[in-house]
């Protein structure tokens, strides 16, 4: 049982052009998984479909083996839910929501949820109905790490989180990734997906447009620097030197460079020669994928 | 398929709506049901009724007097016409016919000894043969009479034979005495609600008229102003004869005064209206005279306001207000509201606001949300009906058990009623919650329609049978058929008609069909959660 999460030309049409379309991947066991996209992209519904909430028009996804709308009871024994809106029962205090909340998921040992609200700094003696958003968001996510479960969907976790309170949260991200746990967590903003996953989905406009790993993109073959000369002269000089380079700005006396990394000594070899600024690694950030992702798309949606 | 985390925590949400509707419905209820206890609605009921009994009465009573009047004026008259040509012509022929008669008895008597039944038959046989000659003379007095009028003279001719002297005047006057006798009998018993001993007094009364007018015309001659002196004797007569009645029920003689002098005065009031309809319309006949004088309130009101008049008198104000508008209206108005906002906040509000995802990211089923929260939703109606049931309950015993307008059957009935009509009515606003996403189209259909149901059976009262006619627009009982509170009928259960139990099976077949539909779609839908 190695792949947890599998979604097979998962299909939801809610005609023109809205819904997702023939969505494929799986996760494994201990994997973090991002899923990005813009607003109305098609994220929430592929986690509703994870959740058993929508029944698909057509394809399959499943958690464990279970058939995610059929077995919706079952899959759920593995899975804990952060829903993207928070919206609770009709209850006085997040205490008793936390109760009702264990009470459901036949939860006697309140060890784990007491943990989570001090690392979240959470006081669930507040009212429901008057705490702030990201109060609401803490509670959420208390309500769903409580129950230690295998698998974690979690649509938007940072919303309405301070940044200091977001690196809390996605440092609990990491310690639940080290105690074994998979996540499948959605988001719209790259960094803390960059930070926390292993692999990143792109969807647009209901389809994946690309599955990134992370870490073949943290240790890319090439490299890019942008280096900034003292005088003209050096700039000249440089120029001349066979070097892959991307990108010129005469005026302030910039190169931006490509090269492998086994090639690295060279460059500052060379380097040793000019006097420089500075010299910068341009890094390929997920973001920067996903554009070029992107553009292909588009290309080939053109030819 | 239950879940008791779920159900506590419907019940911790709703408790507050729950206890507010129930208390406030309970004390609205007892508020009533005491209170019409105590006050006793029906006396202007009862005195409603009463006027229209003494209207009736007083109806009678002129008719009376009119009756008396007349028979005074035609006694004389009679005696006037036998003075005449034709009277002698008359007299000669009742001559003939004692004379006849006597004859033939004689003839009997001759072969031996006669017996009554003999005699009788004799009788029978000469009055028949002279009746249908009199008929012709006599056509507004029935052949019947006419015979009665003959056998008499027959019977007063062998008493007046036997004691020596027959004078055919006196045999006529006798026979005529007879026959007013009679006549005033017989109409009196054709009467409603007629007896025996009125009968025979109202006989005796025309008898001593009768007898009157005569020994009046025998002093007086043929010029006296007659008239004026039947109003006289009616009044007297009137008079003495209540007075004396009143004195024999056991009243004082000033109340008996004061009864004899009212009714002398209506008496007087009929005659002399009589009397100037004839002076005044030469055309009009007695009958329409008579009429036109003896007219009580409700005749003379137009015939619709009568109607109207009669039916408010002979409203059930007990079974209109606790029935019709506290257990059909005012009573279900508040567990409607728990209804409409309990079912809705059950499945639609949490799907809609998205707090129905924690539920469900529990291992608990669609199956047993849906399940436990409509087991919620009729625990508390039930609860509420049962305390309700309660209430109505003490509150009749306290207002006088089953001595009370409406006994512990039909209250008993009503609580049933109405659970049932809620039954439905919850029933559909489930389902509703269950199809729809939306608060808003689940508040707006279930919702809607149940008030829409609540506000067509306030149109329809006005237009239903328990509404007298005087205040019904009989149209709007079309809105009756667009209710389904119609098919719970607390008219049907106050008449112990049985009709209403079909209607209460239909009330429950509507609420188990629409929760069961609730249920099984609520297990098939998309949830956008």
């Amino acid at each position: 049982m190695n792949e947890i999460i599998k979604v097979e030309h998962l299909t939801k049409d809610y005609g023109e052009g809205h819904g997702i379309f023939d969505l494929n991947f799986s996760i494994k066991k201990g994997e973090v998984f991002g899923y990005v996209g813009t607003n109305g992209s098609g994220k929430t519904t592929t986690i509703r479909h994870l959740m058993g909430f929508l029944q698909p028009t057509s394809g399959t996804c499943s958690i464990m083996g279970f058939e995610c709308w059929k077995d919706a009871p079952k899959t759920k024994q593995f899975v804990s839910y952060v829903p993207g809106e928070i919206a609770f029962p009709d209850l006085r205090t997040g205490t008793e929501f936390l109760k009702a909340q264990a009470e459901l998921l036949g939860l006697k040992d309140m060890e784990r949820a007491n943990y989570l609200c001090q690392k979240l700094q959470l006081d669930t003696s507040a009212n429901l109905k008057r705490m702030s958003k990201g109060m609401k968001q803490k509670t959420a996510i208390v309500a769903a790490f409580m129950a230690d479960k295998e698998i974690l969907l979690l649509d938007e976790p940072t919303t309405g989180l301070d940044p200091l309170m977001r690196e809390t949260f996605l440092e609990l991200i990491m310690e639940e990734k080290e105690r074994g746990k998979t996540i499948f967590m959605s988001s719209h903003m790259f960094n803390e997906l960059e930070d926390t996953c292993d692999r990143v989905a792109l969807i647009h406009n209901g389809k994946i447009i690309d599955i990134a790993n992370l870490g073949d993109i943290d240790n890319m073959p090439t490299k890019t620097y942008k280096i900034e000369f003292e005088n003209k002269d050096d700039y000249a000089k440089f120029r001349r030197l066979k070097y892959e380079i991307l990108q010129v700005q005469p005026e302030y006396n910039q190169v931006v460079v490509k090269i492998d990394n086994e090639q690295i000594n060279k460059l500052l070899a060379s380097l040793a020669h000019y006097k420089m600024k500075y010299i910068a690694e341009i890094k390929y950030s997920l973001e920067e994928h996903f554009k070029e992702a992107l553009k292909k798309d588009k290309e080939k949606g053109n030819v | 398929m239950f879940s008791k985390a779920l159900f506590k925590q419907s019940m911790k949400a709703h408790w507050v709506k729950w206890v507010t509707v129930t208390v406030a419905t309970c004390v609205m209820l007892a508020i009533v049901i005491i209170v019409l206890g105590s006050l006793s609605i029906n006396d202007i009921r009862d005195s409603l009724k009463n006027i229209f009994v003494q209207a009736d009465q007083e109806s009678e009573l002129k008719e009376q007097s009119i009756d008396g009047y007349e028979l005074y004026l035609t006694t004389v008259d009679m005696y006037k016409m036998l003075d005449t040509e034709s009277g002698q012509l008359v007299l000669g022929v009742i001559n003939n016919i004692t004379n006849e008669y006597a004859g033939r008895l004689a003839e009997l008597q001759g072969q031996g000894d006669v017996t009554d039944e003999q005699v009788q038959a004799l009788r029978s046989e000469i009055a028949q043969k002279y009746t249908e000659s009199f008929a012709t003379m006599l056509p507004d007095i029935s052949s019947d009479y006419i015979n009665m009028f003959l056998m008499s003279i027959l019977t007063h001719y062998d008493e007046a034979s036997s004691s020596g002297s027959v004078d055919t005047t006196q045999l006529l006057q006798n026979a005529y005495l007879d026959l007013v006798y009679n006549m005033a009998y017989e109409t009196y018993l054709a009467k409603e609600d007629a007896t025996e001993d009125m009968a025979l007094q109202s006989a005796q009364g025309a008898k001593d008229t009768a007898q009157t007018a005569i020994s009046k015309y025998q002093e007086l001659g043929a010029d006296a102003d007659y008239s004026a002196l039947a109003l006289d004797y009616m009044n007297d007569y009137i008079y003495n004869s209540v007075y004396d009645m009143q004195i024999d029920a056991g009243l004082t003689e000033d109340e008996a005064l004061q009864y004899a002098v009212i009714t002398k005065v209506i008496s007087n009031t009929a005659i002399t209206t009589y009397q100037f309809w004839l002076s005044e319309d030469p055309d009009i006949t007695k009958e329409q005279a008579r009429l036109n004088s003896t007219q009580s309130i409700s005749d003379q009101m137009p015939e619709k306001v009568a109607e109207a008049l009669t039916e408010l008198g002979n409203m059930d104000m007990y079974g209109l207000i606790i029935g019709s508008i506290f257990y059909r209206i005012a009573g279900l108005l508040l567990p409607m509201v728990f209804v409409i906002m309990t079912a809705n906040s059950l499945l639609a509000g949490q799907v809609d606001s998205g707090s129905m995802a924690y539920v469900l990211s529990t291992p608990t089923k669609r199956r047993t949300v849906a399940v436990t929260q409509m087991v919620y939703l009729l625990a508390s109606l039930f609860a509420m009906f049962a305390l309700l049931t309660i209430v109505s309950v003490i509150a009749v015993f306290i207002s006088g058990g089953n001595n009370f307008a409406i006994n512990y059957g039909e209250i008993l009935l009503f609580n049933l009623g109405a659970f049932l009509t809620m039954f439905a009515i919850a029933g559909f606003c489930y389902m509703c919650s269950s199809i729809f996403n939306r608060t808003k189209y689940s508040l707006g259909i279930g919702g809607g329609i149940t008030i829409f149901s609540l506000v067509c059976t306030i149109l329809g009262l006005f237009g239903s049978s328990v509404v007298p006619s005087a205040m019904r627009i009989e149209p709007m009982n079309f809105f009756n058929y667009l209710s389904v509170i119609t098919l719970f009928d607390t008219t049907e259960i106050l008449n112990g008609s049985l009709d209403f139990l079909w209607k209460f099976g239909i009330l429950a077949v509507i609420g188990i069909v629409t929760f069961i539909i609730g249920v099984f779609r609520f297990d098939k839908k998309d949830l956008p959660l």
